[in-house]
């Protein structure tokens, strides 16, 4: 039997190679996205504007949420924000307990690489809104209020809370509360309460560039209020975003637990 | 001649290597891969996972005294791969492969790939990603 399967694999490797395989960059990019190229030429191109005078946001966007605070802001000054509880919780994270790698929802203020997301503006009479459709990690949406409506008194939390959106000029202003605290606010692991309240500020730069300027206050985990920067840059033309399912296939917990017979969700296969 | 497919475990500047190295678009990859075993490995396509959060490519491996190892070989989300021109044919059950790349902490027969050629010596793109 063993002889077998050796020769099987034997005979393979003197057939396959006079068979044609298709190679990675012989291929047509379909999709955009990190990976694909951009035109150079649309950097010089204005962001696009709707009839209704507002920016046009939508588009296939990738990074813009990635970047960890710690690397933004230096661990100094992370160090003076942070509350000596946070301090203390942030030193004990393991990288291998981010519930972000069990599939669990990243929250809003990560948008990680190597995904898409499309913002799809709806400015309607009767329904103004802005959907965030995210591709990963947990293939979720983010809905923003565009019709001037106020946060609730006292909303229940969630991974991504609740969402008031409005213009200030050019930049789309997004300000969120409501959140739980189940989610890392980073991929370092940094702490937060239900507390959170997130700013947001995009402002489309240039044709190829999405500015996402982020105010995070949390008076139980922080000292003060401070911002971190990131950038979104445009797919390529025609980009989509995909299906992507991370509870599919998670290996994760089955090889990093400390306890061996962790297992992170079932495997289909 | 089965020594063609042996395992060929290459002691690289692991220095060198780093500069190649894929970060992965679900999680950073140093929790479960060892960024001091490198390795480098020949062998047969047997099992294509066109999954997420990762791709996992299972290559047979037979040693000099015919013993045959499978390796899970771990690989980009599938809209990551898609985005560089893959899809689940590019490398079908079947082919012959060498694949580097560098080796579980946990698990030994598993590793996540920094460089996939296929049966012409000829590489295959492997995405690099954001962290």
């Amino acid at each position: 039997m063993k002889r077998t399967v050796v020769a099987a694999i034997a005979a393979a490797a003197f057939i396959v190679p006079f068979v044609a395989q298709p190679r990675a960059q012989d291929l047509p990019r379909r999709l955009g996205g990190e990976n694909g190229p951009r035109k150079a030429t649309d950097a010089k191109r204005p962001a696009p504007m709707l009839a209704d005078g507002t920016v046009d946001l939508s588009g296939v966007w990738t990074g813009g949420g990635d970047a960890t605070i710690p690397r933004m802001l230096g661990k100094q000054k992370l160090d003076e924000l942070l509350q000596p509880w946070a301090k203390e919780k942030l030193a004990a994270v393991k990288e291998a307990d981010d519930p972000y790698f069990y599939c669990m929802p990243g929250g809003p203020l990560r948008i990680t690489g190597g995904f898409a997301w499309r913002l799809v503006q709806t400015p309607t009479d009767h329904a103004k809104y802005i959907f965030m459709l995210q591709e990963g990690n947990a293939h979720t949406f983010r809905q923003f209020f565009m019709d001037g409506r106020k946060h609730p008194e006292d909303p229940d939390p969630g991974w991504y809370g609740h969402s008031i959106g409005h213009w200030e000029g050019k930049t789309l202003v997004v300000d969120t509360i409501g959140l739980n605290d189940k989610f890392w606010l980073d991929g370092s692991g940094i702490p937060h309460t239900e507390k959170l309240h997130l700013i947001e500020r995009y402002t489309r730069t240039d044709y190829n560039t999405l500015e996402r300027v982020v105010t995070i206050d949390d008076p139980g985990t922080f000292t003060k209020p401070f911002d971190v920067k990131y950038t979104a840059k445009l797919g390529e033309p025609n980009s989509e975003i995909v299906e992507y399912y991370c509870i599919e296939n998670n290996q994760w917990g089955e090889r990093t637990n400390s306890d061996a017979t962790a297992k992170a969700i079932p495997v289909v296969k | 001649m089965y020594r063609n497919f042996g395992v060929l475990i290459l002691g690289f500047a692991v220095s060198a290597l780093a500069l190649a190295v894929p970060a992965s678009a679900h999680h950073s990859w140093t929790a479960e891969y060892d960024a001091q075993k490198p390795i480098k490995i020949s062998g047969v396509v047997s099992k294509v996972e066109w999954t997420n959060p990762h791709t996992h490519f299972y290559v047979d491996v037979a040693d000099a005294s015919g013993k045959v190892t499978t390796w899970n070989f771990e690989m980009a989300s599938t809209p990551a791969l898609e985005r560089a021109g893959w899809s689940r044919k590019t490398l079908p059950v079947g082919t012959m492969v060498t694949v580097e790349g560098f080796a579980g902490r946990s698990v030994a027969e598993r590793a996540i790939v920094t460089s996939f050629k296929g049966p012409d010596g000829k590489d295959f793109f492997v995405p690099k990603l954001g962290n």
